[in-house]
C-alpha cells in the first residue's frame, strides 16, 4: 500500500513537472547596449538575475508562461523590455536571466518576482512590491525600494538608499552615503573593520517599530544618524574609534556598554539621556528613540 | 556695510560726545501733575475676574485643548487611507522636507502649522491610492494598511506626548519622522500600483 502511494506520488510529480516545462517557453535575446547605457526592465511575477559583464551588449535570456511575450527593443544609450502577459490581472511567473554592461545603469520593477544582481559598477534602481531584493558588488548608486519585501546589500555601493515597510533590510558592507528606513523591518548593519569592509560617513538609519542592529566603523568627521520609535536599538562601533554621541530616549531606556560614562535622566524630566565622547571623539553619532531600548556596546 | 568699513576716527567722536551727555534729565516740571490728573480722571476697575480666568477653568481648557487636539490629530489620521482599504495614489503630491533643527518648529503650536500639511498630502495620496489599489494584491493591500496602522500608532503617541510636553524638540522631530514616514510610504506605493 505505502509503495503504490509512493509510484503514484511520483507519478503525478512527473506528470505536473511535465506540464509546467511544457507550459513555459524559452526566450534568448541580445542587443547592442553602450558599457554605460541603460536598461529598464518590468517583470510582475517570477524572478529576475541581472549580471554584470565585459561586454557592450545585453544578453537576455529566459523561461515565460506560453502565450506570454517578451517585448524588448531601444537604441545603445537606452533599451527596455518587458512581459507581455495573457492575463494582466492574473500573470504568471517568468523567469528572467540579464547580462548588462557592468557600468550600465539598470532600472527593475517587479511586484512579487525576486531580484537578484550582481557584479554592476553603475547604477541599480530596483523596485519590488512583495518580492525579495539582493544585490553584491559594488554598485556606484544602489536604490532599493520594496513595500513588504525584503533587501540584503552584500557590498560597497558608493550611495546607497534602501526602504521597505515590513521587510527586513540587511546591509553587509560599507558605503559613504546611506539612508535606510523601514516600518516594521528590522534593520542590521554590519561590516567587519579588520576585513577592510570600510567605514561609514554619512547614514540615516530609520525604523518605526524595527529593531536597528548596526556593528560597523565610523570615520572620523562622519555624521550618523539613528532614529525609531519604538524599536530596539544596538549601536556597536570598535572600542577605540572616536565618537561623540548624541543619544536621546523620551521613554525608553539606554544602556551603555561601550564605556565608562553615565546615562542621565532626559532634560525633559523624564526618559534618558546620554551625552558622551567615546575615544578622541570627532564622529557624530545622534541617536534618537520614543520608547524603544538603546544599547550601545563594542563591535565584535 | 561691514565692520570692517567702520571709521575708527568717526566712532572716536561719537563716543566723545556720548560720554559728554548728562547721566540724568529731569522731566519737565508739569509732567507728573499731568500724569496724575489722566489716572485720576480714569473709572476704577473692579478686580474681579471673570469664570474663565479661574485657575481651575484654565487647567480644565488646557486638558480639554490637548484632548482636542489629539482627538482631531486621530481622526485627520486615520481618515488617512486606511479605514476600509489603504489609498493608494496617482497623484503623489510633492514631498514635504521638514527639517526640524533649531530653526523649524520650537513648539506644539507652531508644529501644528506644519502638520496641516502633512495631513493634506496624507489625504491626497491616500485619495489616489483607493482609486488605484486594485492594481495591488490583496495581501499587499493588507500588508500597506497594517504599517500605516503601525505609523498611526507611533504618530499618536508621539503627539500626545508632545501635548504634554509642547516644547520639546526631540518629539517635534520624531513626530516629523513619523509623518514624513507615511506621506513616502504613501507614495511609494503609489508609484508601484500605477505600474
Amino acid at each position: 500500500m505505502s509503495h503504490l502511494r509512493r509510484a503514484l506520488l511520483v507519478a503525478i510529480s512527473i506528470t505536473a513537472i511535465a506540464r509546467v516545462g511544457a507550459a513555459q517557453v524559452k526566450v534568448e535575446r541580445g542587443l547592442h547596449l553602450d558599457a554605460d547605457g541603460s536598461i529598464r526592465l518590468i517583470n510582475l511575477v517570477g524572478s529576475v538575475r541581472v549580471t554584470g559583464w565585459e561586454r557592450d551588449s545585453v544578453s537576455l535570456r529566459g523561461s515565460l508562461p506560453k502565450g506570454d511575450k517578451l517585448m524588448m527593443g531601444g537604441g545603445p544609450r537606452a533599451m527596455k523590455a518587458f512581459i507581455e502577459s495573457t492575463d494582466d490581472r492574473n500573470p504568471q511567473p517568468s523567469t528572467l536571466e540579464l547580462m548588462v554592461p557592468a557600468r550600465a545603469k539598470v532600472w527593475v520593477k517587479t511586484a512579487t518576482a525576486d531580484i537578484d544582481v550582481t557584479g554592476i559598477s553603475g547604477d541599480l534602481d530596483l523596485y519590488v512590491v512583495g518580492g525579495r531584493i539582493r544585490v553584491s558588488g559594488k554598485p556606484t548608486e544602489l536604490n532599493a525600494e520594496a513595500i513588504d519585501g525584503d533587501i540584503e546589500v552584500n557590498g560597497k555601493p558608493i550611495w546607497l538608499r534602501a526602504k521597505s515597510a515590513s521587510g527586513n533590510v540587511t546591509f553587509n558592507g560599507s558605503s559613504s552615503d546611506v539612508a535606510i528606513s523601514t516600518v516594521s523591518g528590522g534593520i542590521t548593519v554590519s561590516s567587519v573593520p579588520a576585513d577592510g569592509s570600510g567605514k561609514f560617513e554619512r547614514a540615516k538609519i530609520e525604523s518605526v517599530t524595527g529593531a536597528i542592529r548596526f556593528n560597523a566603523d565610523i570615520e572620523k568627521g562622519a555624521a550618523i544618524d539613528f532614529d525609531t520609535h519604538s524599536g530596539s536599538m544596538e549601536i556597536a562601533i570598535p572600542r577605540k574609534t572616536g565618537v561623540d554621541f548624541d543619544v536621546a530616549s523620551i521613554a525608553g531606556s539606554i544602556t551603555n556598554d561601550l564605556n565608562y560614562a553615565k546615562v542621565a535622566k532626559g532634560r525633559y524630566g523624564r526618559g534618558s539621556e546620554l551625552v558622551m565622547t567615546n575615544a578622541t571623539g570627532g564622529a557624530r553619532v545622534t541617536i534618537r528613540s520614543f520608547k524603544g531600548p538603546v544599547t550601545l556596546r563594542s563591535a565584535k | 556695510m561691514t565692520d570692517d568699513t567702520i571709521d575708527e576716527g568717526k566712532l572716536r567722536d561719537l563716543m566723545k560726545e556720548v560720554a559728554a551727555l548728562p547721566r540724568t534729565i529731569e522731566p519737565p516740571a508739569d509732567s507728573w501733575a499731568k500724569i496724575r490728573a489722566g489716572i485720576e480722571s480714569t473709572p476704577a476697575r473692579t478686580t474681579r475676574t471673570g469664570f474663565w480666568q479661574r485657575p481651575v477653568f484654565l487647567a480644565a481648557a488646557a486638558v480639554a485643548l490637548v484632548a482636542g487636539s489629539s482627538a482631531v490629530t486621530a481622526i485627520a489620521i486615520s481618515r488617512g487611507g486606511h479605514n476600509g482599504a489603504p489609498a493608494i495614489v496617482g497623484a503623489a503630491p510633492s514631498h514635504i522636507t521638514l527639517p526640524v533643527s533649531d530653526s523649524g518648529p520650537a513648539s506644539l503650536a507652531q508644529f501644528t502649522v506644519v502638520e496641516s500639511d502633512y495631513l493634506r498630502a496624507v489625504n491626497d495620496l491616500s485619495a489616489t491610492l483607493d482609486a488605484e489599489q486594485g492594481s495591488l494584491s490583496p495581501e499587499t493591500v493588507a500588508k500597506l494598511r497594517e504599517s500605516i496602522k503601525v505609523i498611526d500608532a507611533a504618530i499618536l503617541e508621539a503627539r500626545n506626548a508632545l501635548a504634554a510636553d509642547p516644547a520639546n524638540r526631540t518629539l517635534i522631530q520624531m513626530l516629523a519622522n513619523s509623518y514624513e514616514q507615511k506621506v513616502d510610504l504613501l507614495k511609494r506605493t503609489t508609484e508601484m500600483a500605477r505600474g
